[in-house]
């Protein structure tokens, strides 16, 4: 117990005289001041707000902080309170900006990938490609057509498209990519 | 941004400053420039004429004096505010003289009362001294701003709440030496509650007025370099 006191002493003595000096313009000490204090801050931020997705950013928040108030410090009085006040603060900012800007977002599980997926059209730009897709369709030969009904439509494997046509899988492969590059031309002639 | 990168950033704009001095210290600056131009403003409006009979009132003078030592407390607790761990009582300590800053006006309350039976307590409508305060107290407002922002907005509120009574109180005080208005309800209703409802108002926009808005936009910039 009092080894620990020893050595909470001691680190606060160290922190005390690196503050001073760095008030006084010293890079060095002011640096070395806020390595140490930054896996201390981190532990701070993951004890008061366990749920914080972004710790980093918020311990990079308290040391911009107090870097901005160093003038604040009294030299005279502990630095570990001052320290902290400022952390606490600073953490409870942060967790009430997140919750505020949380409140005006909606969580959605699948975002619409615009162009592709039917939820970022409207339902007319729906319509028109579907239809477009059934003209290009239409073009290709019986057996390319058939593969792409069962494997890009009705998802079947190549091997159980295989086994329902009867042709094999390199049979299969190759007819789907002609059919993909007929029908792509053909799209591009349409639209 | 990493956090090597960002304590590096941070280190190499670590230019020498000066620690602020102690809040009382502070405080005591303000007032004695606040007080020179209290003191223009009543040789401007005028002594009450009967100043050196009324001061010998033992209920004017502690009214009085009640006035300016909120004044000059609530400004060391609005600069010991700014300054994070300082005691909790050095907040506090204005309420101390608040109280008997409205103790004396009570004592007076119930002087009138004794003089003049409960007519006495009949006020007339002193709305003037709303804007009075407001317009005395604005200078004085503005310098203790411009000095509580030099420290942290760590109690945004309360900062601001003590800044506002700090002037509003000067303003009160500065009233009391120039106008002759001595009914003691009419005192309290509308001297000390124009500073009450300043003081109010004033806390409310607490946040606005103290804000980490340019180290918001510092961060901003590290954090932006660090994706």
């Amino acid at each position: 117990m009092s080894e620990l006191s020893d050595t909470s002493n001691d680190r606060e003595s160290r922190w005390r005289a690196l503050m001073a000096s760095a008030q006084d313009g010293d890079h060095a000490a002011y640096g070395e001041l806020l390595s140490d204090l930054f896996p201390v801050l981190r532990r701070f931020v993951v004890r008061r707000w366990p749920n914080a997705h972004d710790t980093e950013d918020v311990v990079q928040e308290i040391l911009v902080s107090i870097h901005t108030v160093r003038q604040t410090y009294d030299r005279e009085r502990p630095f570990t309170p001052w320290l902290m006040t400022i952390a606490a603060r600073r953490v409870a900012d942060a967790a009430r900006s997140r919750y505020a800007r949380g409140a005006n977002e909606t969580t959605v599980d699948i975002l619409p990938e615009t162009f592709d997926g039917d939820g970022a059209k409207s339902e007319q730009e729906t319509r028109d490609d579907r239809e477009a897709l059934r003209r290009a369709m239409a073009i290709l030969p019986a057996g390319q057509r058939q593969a792409i009904e069962l494997i890009k439509i009705q998802g079947l494997s190549l091997d159980e498209a295989s086994q329902v046509t009867g042709k094999s899988v390199g049979s299969l492969k190759v007819g789907i990519h002609r059919a993909i590059k007929a029908m792509r031309q053909a799209l591009e002639r349409i639209g | 941004m990493l956090n090597q990168d960002l304590i590096k950033a941070l280190t190499d704009n670590c230019a020498p400053i000066r620690p602020l001095p102690h809040p009382a210290w502070r405080a005591l600056v303000w007032f004695a420039v606040s007080l020179c131009y209290v003191a223009i403003v009543v040789a401007v409006m005028g002594v009450r004429p009967d100043f050196v009979a009324k001061i010998a009132d033992p209920q004017f003078a502690t009214e009085l004096a009640a006035a300016f030592l909120t004044s000059v407390v609530a400004a060391a607790g609005a600069f010991s505010a700014g300054c994070p761990a300082r005691p909790i009582w050095e907040r506090l300590a204005a309420g101390l003289f608040f109280l008997l800053w409205a103790g004396a006006l009570a004592v007076g309350c119930w002087r009138d009362v004794d003089a003049f039976g409960v007519s006495g307590l009949l006020s007339h409508s002193d709305i003037y001294c709303l804007p009075t305060i407001l317009a005395i107290s604005i200078p004085a407002a503005v310098l203790i701003l411009s000095m509580v922002k030099r420290g942290a907005p760590i109690a945004p509120f309360v900062t601001i709440g003590l800044a506002a009574l700090a002037s509003t109180a000067l303003a009160a005080a500065a009233l009391r030496l120039s106008f002759r208005q001595d009914a003691a309800v009419s005192v309290c209703i509308w001297q000390f509650g124009s500073v009450v409802l300043l003081t109010g108002i004033a806390s409310l926009f607490g946040r606005a007025l103290l804000h980490w808005t340019m180290r918001d936009e510092l961060i901003a910039s590290f954090q932006a370099h660090r994706r």
